[in-house]
């Protein structure tokens, strides 16, 4: 080959050099050789999340990244949360459920071999409370005391009988204090340690941050200290930011191992080397008819509020849902204690909703149905729910107006009780029925639905009892008595548990969902 | 000396021209700064409801403290003050969502964009200028026609059916292109130099790296170009047949001179001003509409940011964006200004 000018020349042999230098001086950028002991998994979620500071963090892929790099106090066992077990520590709680006695079991190291004590409880616990973010509302009216190097007293000055359960978040990480310290960490508002837990992890679980990209991926390793019990199989864990639609295609093509974000449809179909595992998540979408006669004398009506009940066709909208939906029998989630039975559920009854109209007096207006148009949960669109809602009403004779907005513009008018009917969902705070304690009159959501505190006796004596506890049965049966009243004559109306769908190659084994912290990674294994 | 060369240099008609455009560019940025303050405040609705969880939105003292600390408890006027005040110093503010400063997320976010932008708009100008001259030359023949089709076809297919189907087709069924994402999931990201990581993978010598950064590229990059080439070929076409009317086109091919100087050094040069303008304006669109495609490859760019910080009403995230496409609008429309001085006398002089 001739070059024929001298410019040609140069930058053909700069060219060259260039490479040359780069290939000579080349290394590789893969982690793993072909060691069999090193194995990657790779998790395709959409992710929300925020950061990975366990004092800051309340999102749902927050919550399993931070379930794979810190141990809680109290745990739950695969997708049980029903039931609280121990994690770092027993229980033991006073008769009036005011008195959380934590003893250490002494067993755990934190990842950098260090061990674990009251001291890093008391600091974790005190820095959720003191930096006043997302979580703290787990441990309001919460005080932590070291009671000696292995003990710490967590008291109430009211019941709450549901702190074991929030104890198992893991946004109640137990942190190194030393460590977390060390980059800035404090018990109060001026805490700065977050940079460095977005950048490193400062716990005892079976996983190390290896690497942090809000936008695009998180990077696990396992953690070589981790004596618990679920060592983890996989050495490195890749958990990627991917959407639902493009999910599907990665686990089938190969290049995901689990997909966490499938929607009822994409679920089917994905072929035989991928596993689904369906189950109805703990979110709740819900109808609620606005009992404030200033803003609607229509759905302020009482036979207006049975009649829409009684109009709606659940199965069909469970049947749009599409796989691992189920209709929510209550308020309560059905793997919560306290849930109802499917024979409590709300059921279609047309020749009651056609009285019910009648005795309502109602002529045919337009009621308003606000939603938030942009949110899609496991799947469910919630324009696709509401226009259906729409059409079952306008069967049963009733005229609805649909009124999307987005959901950052549509939250002020759900949260300030200015809406006719809504369309929302709840997602659980913390897998204890008290969280839908919400519901009862005069309370937020009450508020929302312009349910006053004095709007129902009945009902908020049955709340009042809910709120005191007692023994688990007990409690089930006090929010069972509580749902009941209010299917039958409170304005929410309990719609779907939209399925939660995991698909996984076949190859992954140990696939639970839990409602709080969807998968727990650690758990899975190799086939 | 040293007056007579300033004076030499002042008059100078094309500096005085680019001094022009600097000037106004800067003062277009400010105005880029106030309306997308503007705009971002009259949203309806509240940074705390959509940032907070709903039991942290309801604690006074929790929402009292976010307000504090992202400032949202002082007037707007001060707001925005406050915001150009700390402009100066190349601070944009900490977004709500991801708790950074978000300039040092959009420097994150931006290089991947780039690298699908740039890669996509340099193939679509080489293919784009060839077609769109191909189908002038033959107008009205059959190639002209086809060319009408594919471009109208690139142009009206939405991206992000394309985006899917192509993954769908040339990842899943054929093994073609590889997954999602900037890189396999095996790869360690190169060490940061540029954020373009064919680029950081060449300088960490890491070759598997870099061929693997390349391939995740390629779908990207095609859905763009499609959608890019389509527009040009159209403009290009248009652009070439009016040249091929001038006196001085036809005077050239007149006196005999081969058809390739005709078409280099006559006609490409006369079309190079309106093409040069579609360049730039379909470079800004590819920086700032890639929302899609980024969503479906999961590509962490400037699209995904955006989106992300207007469905939380991240007002610090939303006003960087805004800006930073603002400001790369105007780059991009300077460049091309100066780019006409250079390639056209009569602008520099006017």
């Amino acid at each position: 080959m001739v070059f024929r000018s001298a410019k040609t020349r140069i930058a053909v042999g700069s060219a060259a050099v260039a490479l040359a230098l780069v290939v000579t001086g080349c290394s590789s950028g893969k982690t793993t050789g072909s060691d069999s002991a090193s194995k990657t998994l790779t998790i395709d979620k959409a992710f929300d999340l925020k950061t990975a500071d366990p004092g800051r963090m309340y999102e749902p892929t927050g919550e399993m990244v931070d379930k794979a790099l810190y141990e809680t106090l109290l745990s739950f066992t695969g997708g049980d949360v029903s039931k609280v077990a121990p994690g770092l520590a027993t229980l033991k709680v006073s008769s009036d459920s005011k008195t959380f006695t934590l003893t250490l079991t002494g067993t755990h190291k934190f990842s950098d071999g260090t061990a674990i004590t009251a001291d890093d409880v008391v600091f974790s616990l005190g820095r959720v409370i003191g930096v006043k973010g997302n979580p703290s509302f787990l441990l309001d009216g919460v005080t932590v005391t070291k009671k000696n190097a292995t003990t710490v007293v967590l008291t109430t000055k009211t019941a709450t009988p549901a702190l074991p359960s929030i104890l198992a978040n893991p946004a109640l990480g137990i942190l190194n204090s030393k460590v977390v310290k060390a980059h800035g960490g404090t018990t109060t508002d001026k805490d700065s340690a977050e940079k460095y837990l977005n950048t490193h992890s400062a716990g005892s679980g079976p996983y190390v941050l290896s690497s942090l990209n809000l936008a695009s991926q998180v990077v696990l390793t396992a953690n070589k200290n981790y004596d618990g019990s679920d060592k983890p199989t996989y050495t490195r864990v890749v958990i990627q930011n991917v959407k639902g639609p493009t999910q599907k295609i990665n686990v089938q093509g190969g290049s995901a191992d689990v997909a966490l974000d499938l929607s009822g449809t994409q679920a089917t179909g994905l072929g035989s080397s991928i596993k689904v595992t369906s189950d109805p998540s703990a979110n709740v979408i819900f109808l609620l008819l606005n009992q404030n006669p200033a803003v609607s004398k229509i759905t302020s009506n009482p036979y207006f509020v049975k009649a829409v009940k009684e109009s709606i066709d659940y199965a069909d909208l469970v049947s749009i849902a599409g796989t691992g939906t189920s209709q929510a029998p209550g308020v309560v989630p059905s793997m919560f204690l306290g849930a109802l039975k499917s024979a409590d559920e709300l059921k279609t009854d047309a020749a009651a909703a056609k009285s019910d109209l009648a005795k309502s007096g109602y002529a045919g207006e337009s009621v308003t149905l606000n939603f938030p148009s942009d949110i899609t949960l496991n799947g469910i669109e919630f324009p696709t729910l509401a226009q259906r809602i729409q059409s079952q009403l306008k069967t049963a004779g009733i005229t609805i107006d649909l009124a999307p907005a987005p959901v950052a513009t549509e939250l002020d008018a759900y949260r300030n009780g200015t809406e006719t009917i809504g369309l929302w969902y709840w997602g659980p705070d913390y897998p204890d029925p008290s969280d839908y304690l919400v519901f009862a009159p005069g309370n937020v959501v009450g508020l929302r639905a312009g349910w006053s505190a004095t709007a129902d006796a009945s009902i908020s004596k049955l709340a009042d009892a809910a709120t005191i506890g007692g023994s688990n049965a007990e409690r089930a049966s006090q929010f069972q008595d509580l749902q009941k009243a209010l299917n039958s004559s409170g304005p929410f109306i309990p719609l779907l548990q939209p399925g939660n769908n995991i698909a996984a190659k076949s190859s992954v084994s140990g696939v639970v969902y839990n409602a709080v912290w969807t998968i727990d990674i650690a758990a899975l294994g190799s086939k | 000396m040293g007056e007579t060369a300033r004076t030499v240099r002042a008059s100078h008609p094309f500096l005085r021209y680019a001094g022009r455009r600097v000037i106004t560019s800067i003062l277009l940025v400010i105005g880029v700064t106030l309306v997308t303050f503007i705009l971002t405040n009259l949203v309806p609705g509240d940074p705390v409801a959509a940032s907070l969880g709903q039991r942290a939105a309801e604690d006074p003292a929790i929402v009292a403290h976010f307000r504090a600390e992202y400032g949202l408890d002082k007037p707007l006027v001060v707001q925005y003050f406050t915001y150009l005040g700390n402009l100066l110093h190349g601070n944009l503010g900490i977004s709500t969502t991801t708790h950074d400063a978000v300039a040092a997320d959009l420097a994150q976010a931006l290089p991947a964009t780039l690298e699908i932008a740039i890669g996509a708009i340099v193939l679509s100008v080489v293919i784009g200028v060839v077609l769109g001259t191909v189908a002038a030359y033959r107008r009205g023949k059959v190639s002209d026609h086809v060319l009408r089709v594919v471009s109208l076809a690139g142009l009206s297919v939405p991206t992000f059916w394309l985006a899917l189907a192509l993954y769908y087709f040339l990842y899943f069924k054929l093994h073609i292109a590889p997954g999602s994402g900037r890189l396999s999931s095996d790869f360690n990201t190169p060490h940061t130099i540029t954020g373009l990581y064919t680029i950081d993978a060449l300088l960490a010598g890491q070759l598997d790296t870099f061929f693997d950064a390349l391939s995740h590229l390629f779908l990207p990059v095609l859905v763009l170009t499609l959608y890019t080439v389509g527009l040009l070929t159209r403009f290009v076409r248009t652009a070439v047949l009016e040249i091929l009317d001038q006196d001085y086109v036809r005077a050239a091919r007149a006196k005999g001179l081969p058809t390739r100087t005709v078409v280099w050094s006559y006609v490409l040069r006369g079309a190079s001003i309106p093409v040069l303008t579609v360049v730039g304006l379909a470079f800004g669109s590819l920086l700032s509409g890639t929302v899609l495609v980024e969503s479906i490859f999961s590509w962490p760019g400037i699209g995904s940011y955006a989106y992300q910080a207007a469905s939380h009403l991240d007002l610090p995230g939303v006003m960087g964006v805004g800006l930073l496409i603002g400001v790369m609008y105007l780059l991009v429309n300077l460049i091309v200004d100066l780019l006409y001085g250079i390639l056209d006398p009569r602008v520099r002089l006017a």
